[in-house]
């Protein structure tokens, strides 16, 4: 693995904000959230490092670090999680998974079978007037 | 973990994520139930469990699987070794064991294998549930996502997606049961732009501005508009600075007047001081029941004293009684009789020798009650109408009269200029109506009839009586009596009345009975209905002109269309030259709604009644005026 530091201390990682490549030529910033050496997944959140914590809603990517070519540290900041406010509603998840899939399913009714996806898209566009 | 690779579903096989082996999924789901439960409570609880069951320990680990969490049910992207991406609804991931990813509702947005190269797939496909093992997922991407706050926000990211939304659920993030309070409204700023709202009206009225001035130089428009059109014409004469004066006198009479009704005294300013536990609605809008049903009630008995009274003598005592004394708003003859007898109670007696006297002092007592009674124009009118035919007898008159005397009994009030006071106003206006005066009693109306062959003969009578009456009282009350002689004369003295609510007509001409009116019988067989084209055509060829000499010119039908030029060709009668409808009343011409041999020039009246009804119409006119 290249990974370089990351292995080592990825407590030190923490709140990095790093410019990561990957191989698939994807390139991108942020700030690390997490490093998880077991599975070598790379949690990164994009954004600006110190954006107001109010409701910020970044892209988040989960890398697998084995794809990153490479990377730079472009600064050092804090940990973007906050541990005290880091909770979770199970029930709202839940409710938020399957309102989600409600509504993909309501989508994937407009599609058509066996049309092409230029036909698709034609209906897509007309399905909203 | 030995997994088939199947990663990319094929294009040919669209079920090829479901081959995923079914048990590697309900493995994987079942793993994930440990440390990803939805049986609620918080994650961190299950977190610390998951790993002291796996053995993660480290925090980051923790943080991936927080991280995870929040991304169920969120749309994202996956990207994988071969370069495909995938997307879909992030459903579930095994973080005990590498971090596969489950995806629900998912599809292929980019084919990267090599056979794919072009576009995923000319036939769209469906998606479904993709399962990404491990060791092919290369990047997940989520967009939006909140990490902190992800926890608390129930409703309100899927407020957009939900497909079901009621408006309670939309705003389900106030909860407020039961009704607000609610606040009155202050203005944040005093803007300065904001005309002040209570002395908008104190401004000069017409600040200079002609509204039509400026639009023909803006835009040019000429504007046709005539004041006189839409309101009686001002006589600018001699006159003038009298009746001004005069109008002015009236106005400020009724406006101090005193008045029990909340709305009135709202209107004229004056301030209930004592009432404080009056809600706007109260003051505002609602409508008063209750002092007119009280004073209803109150004087039911007084009724019937005061019908007895005004059944013997139809004199000027009689009449300074029925000088209907009713609250504004109580515009019905109960009321009016209510009135009368709240007038009553307040100790004025009967008098029959005609003395006024007692007037003024019970006049004063009542101060708050206004006058409703009648000239005696009201009761032209009613002649009017029951010879117009409604030949009902007493029981329309009564009616009419009751509406009439109503609607009008302020205006005697105000046929006597040179009353100083209000009472005295009130007084005079009590005599003055003396003989005229109203009285809900049947018997009194049927006196007026009676009196009042004809109508102007009827008032003639009425008037010699308030005279010789009000001539026996006071000094005020002769000059009552001078002046209202000439007051009470017929209909112009209305003219003079401005203040109240009026359905004369001031300036309309005194209606002369005609005795050939034919009475109305309505039918329907005569009536051609007269879209815009169909043209009546009124042609009396043997009639003479005097016939139309006949009809008082007040009634005419010809200002109704000015533009109108009718021609009508009519080679006997010369002198058709006026635009007014040439009607006969007495030539049966119901059967001549005919157009003569060739072709003439017609009268164009659109829409307007046959000859018959037209006479209804005439003689009606004058109510209506």
């Amino acid at each position: 693995m290249d990974a370089g530091g990351n292995i080592a201390g990825e407590e030190l990682a923490v709140g990095c904000v790093l410019a990561i490549k990957t191989t698939l030529g994807e390139e991108f910033e942020g700030q690390v959230i997490t490093f998880d050496r077991p599975s070598n997944i790379l949690v990164v959140q994009e954004g600006a490092p110190s954006k107001p914590t109010g409701d910020a809603h970044r892209n988040v990517r989960l890398l697998k670090a084995n794809y990153i070519k490479e990377f730079s540290l472009l600064a050092r900041a804090e940990d973007p999680l906050d541990l005290s406010k880091c909770y979770l509603d199970l029930a709202s998840v839940q409710a938020r998974e399957d309102a989600a899939i409600r509504q993909a399913e309501i989508d994937a009714e407009r599609i058509g079978t066996g049309v092409t996806m230029e036909a698709q898209s034609i209906f897509d566009a007309l399905f909203k007037t | 973990m030995n997994l088939q690779p199947v990663v990319q579903p094929r294009s040919t096989n669209g079920l090829s994520s479901r081959r995923v082996d079914r048990e590697l999924a309900s493995r994987m789901d079942s793993k994930l139930q440990a440390p990803i439960t939805s049986s609620g409570g918080l994650i961190t609880a299950s977190l610390s469990n998951g790993s002291r069951k796996g053995g993660f320990e480290s925090p980051s680990r923790d943080r991936l699987i927080f991280v995870s969490t929040c991304l169920i049910g969120h749309p994202v992207e996956v990207h994988v070794k071969n370069g495909s991406i995938l997307s879909g609804i992030f459903h579930a991931t095994n973080a005990e064991k590498d971090f596969g990813i489950v995806l629900k509702m998912a599809r292929v947005m980019k084919d990267g294998s090599v056979r794919g190269s072009k576009i995923v797939s000319d036939i769209v496909k469906r998606p479904q549930t993709m399962v990404i093992p491990a060791r092919e997922l290369v990047q997940v991407i989520a967009k939006g996502i909140s990490l902190t706050s992800d926890g608390f926000v129930s409703g309100h990211v899927f407020g957009k997606r939900q497909d079901l939304m009621t408006d309670s659920a939309i705003s389900q993030s106030r909860r407020v049961e039961g009704e607000r309070e609610l606040e009155r409204w202050t203005p944040d700023i005093d803007d300065p732009q904001c005309p002040e709202l209570e002395n908008i009206f104190d401004r000069h009225w017409n600040r200079n501005w002609d509204q039509f001035e400026t639009n023909k130089a803006l835009f040019g428009v000429k504007s046709t508009f005539d004041e006189d059109l839409y309101t009686t014409k001002l006589e600018r004469g001699p006159q003038m600075r009298e009746l001004e004066r005069e109008a002015l006198r009236i106005a400020r009479e009724i406006e101090d007047d005193e008045t029990h009704d909340l709305h009135l005294a709202e209107e004229r300013g004056v301030h209930l001081d004592e009432n404080f536990d009056l809600d706007e609605e109260t003051r505002f809008s609602s409508v008063c029941r209750e002092i007119g049903n009280d004073m209803y009630k109150e004087n039911e008995d007084l009724d019937d004293m005061n019908r007895e009274t005004f059944g013997d003598s139809f004199t000027s005592v009689t009449s300074g009684q029925s000088f209907d004394i009713s609250q504004r708003k109580n515009n019905d003859g109960a009321q009016a009789s209510a009135s009368c007898s709240s007038w009553d109670e307040d100790g004025f007696s009967l008098n029959p020798s005609g003395r006024d006297v007692p007037l003024p002092a019970s006049i004063d007592n009542n101060r708050q009650l206004m006058i409703d009674f009648i000239p005696k124009t009201v009761n032209n009118d009613r002649l009017k109408e029951k010879h117009n035919g409604d030949h009902d007898g007493g029981k329309n008159s009564k009616e009419a009269a009751t509406e009439k005397s109503d609607a009008r009994t302020s205006k005697s009030v105000e046929t006597h200029p040179s009353l100083d006071t209000k009472e005295s106003g009130i007084d005079k206006g009590v005599l003055s109506a003396s003989a005229t005066a109203y009285s809900p009693s049947p018997v009194q109306e049927n006196k007026d009839s009676q009196n009042e062959s004809s109508g102007t003969t009827g008032s003639s009578k009425f008037q010699a009586r308030p005279c010789s009456s009000a001539s026996s009282a006071s000094e005020h009350v002769g000059e009552t009596s001078t002046s209202s002689c000439p007051g009470l004369s017929p209909s112009s003295s209305v003219g003079s009345l401005s203040s109240e609510k009026s359905t004369l007509n001031p300036h309309a001409k005194e209606f002369k009975l005609n005795p050939n009116a034919k009475s109305f019988v309505p039918s329907a067989s005569l009536r051609p209905h007269a879209p815009a084209p169909e043209t009546t055509f009124y042609y009396a060829p043997n009639l003479g002109l005097p016939h139309m000499q006949g009809l008082p010119m007040g009634v005419g039908i010809g200002p109704s269309f000015p533009g109108q030029q009718p021609v009508v060709y009519n080679p006997q009668t010369v002198q058709m030259q006026a635009p007014q409808a040439y009607v006969s009343p007495a030539t049966p011409m119901y059967g001549q709604q005919m157009i003569l041999g060739q072709h003439r020039p017609v009268v164009y009246m659109p829409g307007y009644p046959p000859v018959r009804q037209l006479k209804h119409f005439l003689s009606h006119r004058n109510l209506y005026s």
